[in-house]
């Protein structure tokens, strides 16, 4: 065992103190780095050399650099993003919709019905009375002007959800082809046996954006590229390959998008996807507003016809059978009271005979109590109700739902960084720690200089 | 074990307490603003449901009671005219019993008839009282006041009336097209045409202008365009006293068939009626179809195609006649004809109703019918009497004012029938009244529960969170400050 190869082991050890310590600092100064796992340096002996009877110590050196993560909390978290963007997307798009349904301070669409009977009770006590049928007319244009202007907010909402998805899809296609390019870089680092430590975590990243959008499977492949997934098996990143997504028109419906590759445009992805934002608004798009939307259409239709069928019976000042009270419509977005009576109030048929009696009138207020809607149990007004319990219901669900999935992954973010985040107090006390190997390296550097110089003083 | 902490652990856990702490503190603020627990659908569907309905309940409830107090308001007012008809009853009675006996003489008693006339007049002002725009006593018929002044011994047919919009237009008996007072013309002298003579009232048959002949032709002029012909076509001649209005006849704006509607025949009904014929298929006579009916349009017979001659049957008597035009009868097309029994009376026996209640409709005015004449009810003709009596007294006639006694006894009895009937009603309106009184404050109650706020429960929330925030950002604050760097040299 010579002075020299204890320089040598000297030499080792500040080298690998020296590097120790630069990794801590890189860890500390990256403390607030979104995504960033910790790296730690991998001290291992050199193990020794049999030198005659005895052994020599060769030193220390670091053997790797290790980045401290747990890859199944990194599955568990991106399943939960799916969720959470499922949940977020209906969220917001049923707090639109609340919105124009908030019956909360009145003027909404239950009120205005309310008016609208009462003015038929209040022509059937004057028949004849000018005033009252100005009243009527105007109680039956604000009715259907609301209807008209919550069927077009409705569309509009869903309009929204809809060009969401437009934004959603380039994102998506930004996203991975960042994955796609991530996953050469890695590659090849890995080819030349190096780390590519930072570039795993900005890769992470990348597939947690990507997780929000839809839901994928996603697995590591031999080269060290994560390939992902359609739920249904289709590729759309393998390696450095990518298989872009695009929207375009819904035959159907040609201002609504349907999900695509780019390449092969007949194929319909729409059902494919089950969860994540894309998912989200797809579901509110086609299916809850649609539904909110017959339910409205069917309640206008509903008294456009009773209140039509009804006023044909009876007879006008001017002993005229009554023509149609509105412009007969099935959809709540072609509401209109009929363009006749708007200019001539004499031809509201309040009456049942010729003679002014005005019960066609007081027929028409009692349709409030009527059980027109839903097979004949309920009124209109009940129908009005239940379908704005139905809203809020929905939406207080979807509240619930972004609720506990926020929670989960609050927890889940939190046992992520347990494992893989920065502690400022463990680096310290690791500085600390790598600052005396260090010191202590140094001194046995001068230990060593000095037997080498004692030897050479040997020998004069 | 002990489990690692990271700086964003630490970070984390605060910041999203603090969000959730500040999130109700939130909830609790605008419950305060605006004093209601549900502000929005989704802070509880099931209640929001539930004050729809109990607003739309309430709602109800405040139409009822105004249809209660306009209800009020007619029958107050319908009793306060039979009470003053009542007390002139009594003054007639009066004279009656004075003039009756051997004391009077034919200079009081003429006097006497003078008297009656004013009562006869005051009466029917009361009778042809209006509230609004309607006859108090007219049943539903609006077109004019429901007494007149004079018998009218024939039954008697309107003239048909064409609705607004018929695309059938004709003229009627009388020609021309005219909008305004009812004529009147009475014939004077019976006779062929010729020879009879007539006088015409342009006030609805109050007063008469000069008698004229009438020609042989038939053919009356009136003023404003108006004619009437007389087509010689029956068994009888002109008689006197025969008397013919004639109503506002409408020429249809849109009416497009031109031909003549002439209503014809003798009325053989014992109540005032409204016909209706609404055509069903428009097309030429032989084509079209038509139904009749003889309750003013409510409910109608089976479907007619007896058009072929132009002249169809109503029933009880009427007939109609048309004329062919230039344009086809189209379906929808409405025609009317009022028909009056023989005496004062041209109202109907309908009454208004309003609803007061759920499922529940109140007829409120009572028709002229029931209180002034022997029909729909009643039993004696009110105004005959008074005739009769001024009559006799003119004629100078004890017995007949004698027998008048009896039937103005009748007759006050049946006022006070109708009075009576008037309290029952009003009695019924204050009950329900009364009902929707209670009703209205339940309400009010039970959307109060549901909806509103309790401040004092919200308040202490209130200071409780705020609490929570505070220690919240006590925290806060303290963990940034104890690091292991102070520590380290």
């Amino acid at each position: 065992m010579s002075s020299i190869s204890l320089l040598n082991t000297a030499r080792e050890g500040l080298s690998s103190h020296q590097t120790a310590i630069n990794l801590t600092g890189s860890n500390i100064t990256n403390v607030n780095t979104p995504g960033y796992t910790r790296q730690v340096a991998v001290f291992s002996s050199l193990g020794c050399v049999n030198v005659g009877a005895g052994q020599v110590q060769l030193g220390v050196e670091i053997e790797k650099i290790e980045r401290v993560y747990d890859k199944f909390v990194g599955v568990q978290i991106s399943d939960k993003m799916h969720d959470l963007g499922y949940s977020e997307a209906k969220k917001g798009i049923l707090e639109k919709v609340e919105i124009i349904f908030n019956e909360s301070e009145g003027n909404g669409i239950s009120e205005l019905l309310d008016k609208f009977w009462s003015s038929w009770e209040d022509l059937s006590a004057n028949p004849s009375g000018i005033v009252e049928r100005d009243a009527l007319v105007s109680a039956a244009q604000n009715l259907a002007s609301i209807f008209r202007s919550s069927s077009a907010e409705l569309v509009s909402v869903q309009n929204d959800a809809n060009t969401e998805i437009a934004g959603l899809i380039d994102q998506a296609n930004i996203y991975m082809s960042d994955l796609a390019d991530l996953n050469m870089e890695i590659g090849a680092i890995k080819t030349g046996k190096g780390d590519a430590n930072d570039l795993i975590d900005k890769r992470d990243e990348v597939l947690k954006g990507l997780a929000e959008i839809f839901d994928f499977q996603h697995l590591e492949d031999s080269n060290g590229a994560i390939n992902v997934f359609l739920p249904n098996g289709m590729p759309l990143v393998i390696g450095d390959r990518i298989w872009e997504l695009d929207v375009e028109a819904n035959p159907a419906n040609s201002s609504f998008y349907d999900i695509v590759f780019k390449d092969d445009s007949a194929t319909v992805l729409n059902d494919t996807v089950t969860k994540g934002k894309v998912a989200g608004f797809l579901e509110i798009r086609d299916n809850k507003i649609a539904s909110y939307l017959n339910d409205l259409n069917s309640l206008a239709a509903s008294i456009i016809a009773e209140v039509n069928v009804r006023h044909q019976l009876g007879y006008d000042m001017d002993q005229n059978l009554g023509g149609v009270f509105f412009e007969p419509a099935t959809e709540a977005e072609n509401m209109w009271v009929s363009s006749d009576i708007s200019e001539d109030v004499n031809r509201i048929a309040a009456s049942e005979t010729v003679n002014g009696d005005g019960d066609n009138a007081k027929f028409i207020g009692a349709f409030k109590d009527e059980f027109f809607m839903n097979g004949g149990t309920s009124t209109f007004n009940d129908y009005y109700a239940s379908f704005v319990g139905k809203v809020g219901q929905d939406l207080a669900d979807e509240e619930r739902g972004l609720d506990h999935h926020t929670n989960l992954m609050n927890q889940l973010i939190n046992k992520r960084e347990g494992i893989s985040g920065v502690s400022i107090d463990e680096e310290m006390t690791n500085l600390v720690k790598y600052q005396l190997g260090y010191n202590a390296a140094a001194r046995l550097c001068n230990v060593a200089d000095e037997l080498i110089d004692t030897l050479l003083n040997l020998v004069q | 074990m002990a489990i690692r902490v990271s700086e964003n652990m630490k970070f984390n856990t605060m910041v999203n307490n603090l969000f959730r702490v500040q999130d109700s503190y939130n909830e609790f603020m605008e419950n305060m603003a605006t004093q209601k627990k549900i502000n929005r659908p989704s802070d509880d569907p099931i209640g929001m449901g539930r004050v729809l309905s109990l607003r739309k309940s309430k709602a109800s409830v405040e139409q009822y009671s105004r249809n209660i107090d306009n209800c009020n308001s007619w029958i107050e007012i319908t009793e306060s005219k039979l009470y003053s008809v009542g007390e002139l009853l009594m003054d007639a009675k009066e004279i009656a019993i004075a003039q009756s006996t051997a004391t009077a003489s034919a200079e009081t008693r003429s006097i006497s008839a003078v008297a009656v006339q004013q009562i006869i007049d005051e009466m029917l002002s009361l009778a042809n009282a209006k509230y609004g725009d309607r006859y108090l006593f007219s049943g539903t018929m609006m077109d004019e006041a429901p007494f007149s002044s004079s018998y009218t011994d024939n039954s008697r047919i309107g003239n048909f009336i064409a609705a607004g919009d018929n695309t059938f237009d004709g003229d009627v008996t009388a020609g021309g097209t005219y909008a305004g007072v009812p004529y009147v013309v009475r014939i004077v002298t019976g006779g062929d045409l010729g020879e009879a003579t007539y006088e015409v009232s342009d006030d609805g048959g109050n007063t008469w202008g000069p008698s004229s002949t009438v020609p042989a032709s038939g053919t009356i002029s009136l003023p404003g365009g108006l004619d009437l012909t007389f087509h010689n076509n029956g068994t009888n001649q002109l008689a006197a006293g025969d008397t013919f209005s004639l109503h506002t006849v409408e020429a249809a704006e849109d009416n497009t068939f031109d031909g003549d509607v002439n209503a014809g025949g003798s009325y053989t009904g014992s109540q005032n009626k409204t016909f209706v014929v609404k055509i069903v298929d428009s097309g030429s006579f032989a084509d079209a179809t038509y139904r009749v009916s003889s309750d003013g349009g409510k409910t109608w017979g089976g479907l007619e195609s007896d058009l072929d001659t132009g002249t169809i049957t109503l029933g009880d008597g009427i007939g109609l006649t048309f004329t062919a035009g230039t344009t086809d009868l189209t379906a929808d097309d409405i025609f009317y004809v009022n028909a009056f029994t023989p005496g004062y009376y041209n109202g109907n026996s309908e009454e208004f109703s309003i609803n007061i209640g759920r499922d529940t409709s109140f007829d409120y005015s009572i028709s002229g019918e029931s209180i002034f004449t022997e029909n729909a009810g009643g039993s004696v003709d009110i105004f005959k009497i008074l005739n009769d009596l001024k009559d006799s007294l003119e004629a100078d006639d004890p017995d007949g004012i004698a027998a008048q006694l009896d039937s103005i006894e009748e007759a006050s009895v049946q006022v006070n029938e109708n009075i009576a009937r008037c309290g029952t009603r009003m009695n019924r309106l204050e009950i329900a009244e009364n009902n929707m009184a209670d009703l209205k404050y339940n309400l009010t109650r039970l959307i109060s529960n549901t909806e509103d706020a309790d401040i004092a429960e919200i308040a202490t929330r209130l200071a409780m969170k705020e609490i929570a925030l505070k220690a919240s950002y006590a925290m806060a604050s303290e963990m940034g400050s104890l690091t292991i760097l102070d520590f380290l040299k």
